[in-house]
């Protein structure tokens, strides 16, 4: 029973991926007072891509067609080790926020490769922009998530989601607070918006994952399109789970399974809101001020971990 | 049985060079000392597996030959360093075989044969000593066959300066490491390990201290933590690609088995501070060595420089090993202890593979210059593919090797949180962020060596017209990356007899393996991530292969892809402060201020330690030692005014004390 319920999670958060995608894009749409797309658009772009042809360049090694499945199994693997809907996980106690943020790293690296291996100067130029904001991301986000483990006394994701959902939502320890901090910094990095990278440019001045995936065309693309999709919902569904876990379901109890689905979506509603409110109100930020923005986050995230030890 | 088996592998060693230097110039007998040489270290990572795994204690005593004690025992932390040498040593032994017959001929081939089994065997020595003697007489000799090593592929000026300054730092650091073993004396028995670790109990705390810093700069030196790290990037890279292998994989290794042996099984610990110093240099090495590496375009030296930054990473788990000692978690500290060795394991592995990967490269190119590389992935599929697995384990991908020993060390850092001392338990967590960030960094730095060498567009005739190298050299490639995923899947082979090892040497109750799950979950993310890749890998993709869009222009040339440099540059940007590049810009003018009619740019990056702190050292003992000549007047009558006035001081002294 257990094992359907983590299997259906996984699943769910694949399937409802291009799903926020769409409607993200309609809310940015309306803020903006102009006419979009249906908020199904992604999953038709996404059918008409894997009906197309995949250009590959001629310079290209095997490898250039072998990042994308790469990135997509990696970070569908990841997206089992997040609670969505009940506190478990398909890798159970063992799927801990480390071996997430490394298996997130795993399709970042290939797709990477991937750009490189394009021979034009785009793929570069993506890959060397997205080396320089990886690179500074992943100590704040392993940083926030471990002063929520040390708070919780668990490494593994499930065990922090449980031990967060029995406390009192009002008598929370302030490190949440920095930590939540830190991981909305990280995560809009790490999903490539704004004011870190704009997911709509095509302006080489701005660009960084846009321009990592210019020359993919077809199923690959679609692939590409997707995972980066996976990413952003199960890093959503991460901060709901470990910052706001209540209203998930830690009993397969029917009364506990009817609510989680409610919760989540209204979880995800709220992020996606949030995520529309600052796209259309901010602008990307220069280049090298990324780094201060990723400062930033570091700096939460050493606040974090420091209050969990002063705290005690 | 296992003792005389390890009896012949240690006379087998000392046996090849003789029989090799004997018949000079005979390839027949080369390739028989190669093939000898193979076999000997596949016995010995049999001995050293046995006894690792079953924890067999193994002993020689040779002090009826040698005028001082000299003994060695292999115990289960021995028998894992030896395992090192030896399972690292025999594919690199294959490698050599084309790689030998390919580039030398004669003589050369002659001391390429007659000195590797002799840099194996001082290597041996040294992880299996257990007493000083045996230990220092390994030490030094490694450091001289190693030596002789770099100087079979030539001796320009250049290169013998380099080896200078390589020679001359080992010989520092092996000073600071006798000074360490002396000041045992006094309290111990005798210079063997046995009584040493008896005498250490009792010792008072400031020669503790003395001992540990001498050891901590000793053994410092040769593994090259920062700022000891200078020879190492000078000589590693100007071996020969096996021989560089060997120093960079198993050699640095010797060190951590000294640092180890002597600061957790002699000494047994210490106070808190010990563990933070050696965090701070793990730290301190691992950041600055992966952000040097990352602005290298020599294939040779970004590996050097990023061996710098695994040590440092070592280094960062013994630390926090130190810091739990100290502070009454023993079972901790023993999991932060086999954290830091499977690292040392796991960076052996990767390590020879890039090396040896790196040598392929050489050998197929004659070149090791980045910027004069790119698609060999498609010319050379064996070497390509084996390269592209080390660099996924050296950055600590999932299921690939380097991955599971950084994550013990990442909990091993957060269980720190539980020690009730205030300051251990905020520097240890914010420990995590540190590899965190050398990991990030190492990501971006193996992704930018692996994009511009081996993907895109080749920048060089040379790099165009790549073949795939030797089958036996594929074949030891090979051999390292398949044992490189195999243990990024099943860690649990070693993992479990070295949590065993490190309980014994800290004398503690191993934690038992509820802690890493890890070790259970990475066979099932290897099954998932299998299962999605053939799923998807069998979707109907119809390929089209057409030239790269070139923005409407005629087509696209090499020149137009990015290069190292430009890859590395936002990160060079935000770390300007650590590396402080002269540049200067000479442009000469046809018409001032618009039509140059040449612009020369130069810049240089020298580390800044050179710059400040050798510098003024070297500046400082010349500036001495200028002042010192002129006590050197050539005049006898005042040679013998000194001797007169040494003889009344001496007097003197004599009547006082």
């Amino acid at each position: 029973m257990n094992l359907a319920i983590d299997l259906m999670q996984v699943l769910l958060l694949i399937a409802i991926a291009p799903l926020v995608r769409g409607v993200n894009a309609r809310l940015k749409v309306w803020m903006q007072n102009r006419r979009g797309a249906s908020v199904w658009r992604p999953y038709v772009d996404l059918l008409k891509l894997f009906r197309k042809e995949d250009m590959v360049p001629d310079t290209a090694s095997p490898l250039f067609r072998l990042a994308p499945v790469i990135l997509f199994a990696a970070t569908v693997t990841a997206a089992a080790l997040v609670p969505v809907l009940h506190a478990s996980a398909l890798f159970g106690v063992g799927g801990d926020f480390i071996l997430l943020v490394y298996l997130l790293a795993i399709g970042r690296f290939f797709l990477m490769l991937g750009a490189m291996d394009g021979g034009s100067s785009f793929g570069g130029l993506g890959a060397s922009r997205e080396a320089l904001v990886s690179a500074l991301a992943e100590a704040p986000m392993l940083l926030a998530l471990t002063s929520v483990a040390i708070l919780t006394h668990t490494i593994s994701l499930p065990g922090i989601v449980l031990a967060t959902v029995v406390q009192n939502p009002l008598h929370l320890s302030p490190v949440y607070v920095f930590a939540f901090g830190a991981m909305v910094l990280v995560a809009i990095a790490e999903t490539g918006r704004i004011p870190v990278d704009n997911p709509s440019t095509h302006l080489e001045l701005t660009m960084i994952h846009e321009a990592m995936v210019l020359e993919y065309s077809g199923p690959s693309l679609a692939l590409i399109e997707w995972a980066s999709a996976v990413k952003l919902t199960l890093i959503m569904a991460l901060l709901a789970g470990v910052f706001a876990p209540w209203g998930m379901a830690t009993s397969a109890s029917i009364g506990a399974m009817a609510l989680a689905p409610v919760a989540f979506v209204l979880k995800l509603a709220v992020l996606t809101i949030a995520i529309a409110v600052i796209e259309s109100s901010m602008a990307k930020l220069r280049m090298y001020l990324v780094p201060d923005f990723l400062g930033m986050a570091s700096a939460l995230a050493i606040l974090a971990v420091a209050f969990t030890a002063l705290m005690r | 049985m296992i003792q005389a088996a390890f009896n012949s592998f240690l006379a087998a060693l000392l046996m090849i060079p003789a029989a090799t230097l004997f018949c000079r110039r005979d390839s027949r007998m080369r390739r028989l000392s190669s093939l000898l040489l193979l076999l000997v270290l596949l016995v010995g990572a049999f001995v050293a597996g046995v006894s690792f795994w079953r924890g067999d204690r193994l002993a020689l005593d040779l002090s009826w030959v040698t005028p001082f004690p000299f003994a060695l025992t292999v115990d289960r932390l021995s028998a894992f360093f030896l395992l090192i040498i030896c399972a690292v040593g025999a594919p690199v032994a294959l490698f050599s075989i084309s790689y030998v017959e390919r580039h030398y001929s004669g003589s050369k081939a002659d001391w390429m044969w007659a000195l590797l089994p002799l840099f194996v065997l001082s290597m041996a020595i040294v992880v299996t000593a257990s007493t000083a003697f045996a230990f220092l007489f390994g030490w030094e000799l490694m450091t001289l066959f190693s030596a002789g090593l770099i100087l079979i592929d030539g001796d320009s000026e250049r290169r013998l300066h380099n080896i200078f300054i390589y020679l001359l730092m080992m010989h520092a650091g092996a000073a600071a490491v006798i000074a360490s073993f002396f000041l045992f004396l006094p309290h111990a028995a005798g210079l063997d390990f046995a009584s040493m670790r008896v005498a250490a109990a009792s010792m008072p705390v400031g020669l503790r201290t003395a001992i540990f810093l001498l050891s901590f700069v000793g053994f410092g030196t040769k593994a090259g933590i920062v700022p000891f790290h200078l020879w190492l990037p000078k000589a590693h890279p100007i071996a020969p690609s096996p021989v560089s292998a060997l120093m960079s994989a198993v050699m640095l290794k010797t060190a951590i088995y000294g640092f180890v042996r002597f600061t957790f099984d002699i000494l047994g610990g210490g106070p808190t501070w010990w563990g933070y110093l050696v965090l701070l240099a793990g730290a301190v090495t691992g950041l600055l060595g992966i952000l040097y590496a990352l602005t290298e375009h020599d294939l040779k030296r970004l590996l050097a420089y990023s061996s710098v930054e695994n040590i440092g990473v070592i280094y960062l788990g013994l630390g926090a090993a130190l810091v739990f000692m100290a502070n009454n978690a023993p079972a901790w500290a023993a999991v932060a202890l086999a954290a830091a060795l499977l690292h040392a394991l796991n960076h052996s592995l990767f390590k020879s593979l890039l090396f040896l990967g790196a040598g392929a490269v050489a050998d197929a190119t004659h070149t090791l210059d980045v910027e004069l590389l790119g698609g060999l992935l498609k010319r050379m599929r064996v070497t390509g593919t084996v390269f592209l697995i080390g660099c996924c384990s050296i950055i600590g991908l999932p299921l690939f090797n380097g991955f599971a020993g950084e994550w013990i060390l990442f909990r091993s850092f957060i269980a720190g949180a539980e020690i009730p001392g205030i300051s251990c338990a905020i520097v240890l967590p914010l420990m995590a962020g540190v590899l965190a960030l050398i990991g990030g960094i190492a990501a971006s730095c193996f992704a930018k060596l692996y994009g511009v060498a081996f993907l895109g567009r080749p920048r060089s005739l040379e790099a165009e017209q790549a073949t795939e190298v030797a089958t036996s050299m594929q074949v030891s490639m090979a051999l390292l990356a398949a044992a490189c995923v195999a243990l990024g899947i099943l860690p649990g082979i070693v993992l479990s007899p070295l949590m065993a090892l490190a309980g014994e040497l800290l004398h503690t109750q191993a934690l038992s393996d509820a802690v890493f799950p890890i070790t259970h979950t990475l066979p099932l993310i290897a099954v998932c991530v299998g299962a999605v890749l053939i799923v998807v890998a069998g979707v109907r993709r119809i390929r089209r292969i057409s030239p790269t869009w070139a923005c409407g222009l005629p087509a696209l040339n090499s020149r137009m892809q990015y290069s190292s440099a430009a890859f590395s540059k936002p990160l060079r940007k935000v770390f300007s402060r650590v590396y402080e590049a002269d540049r200067t810009v000479d442009v000469e003018y046809a018409q001032e201020p618009y039509f140059p009619k040449s612009i020369v740019y130069r810049s240089v990056r020298t580390t800044s330690f050179e710059k400040s702190l050798y510098q003024p050292a070297v500046d400082a003992i010349v500036g001495v030692a200028a002042r010192l000549r002129r006590l050197q007047t050539g005049n006898m009558q005042v040679y013998l005014l000194y001797i007169f006035l040494a003889l009344i001081a001496l007097l003197v002294f004599m009547r006082f004390a």
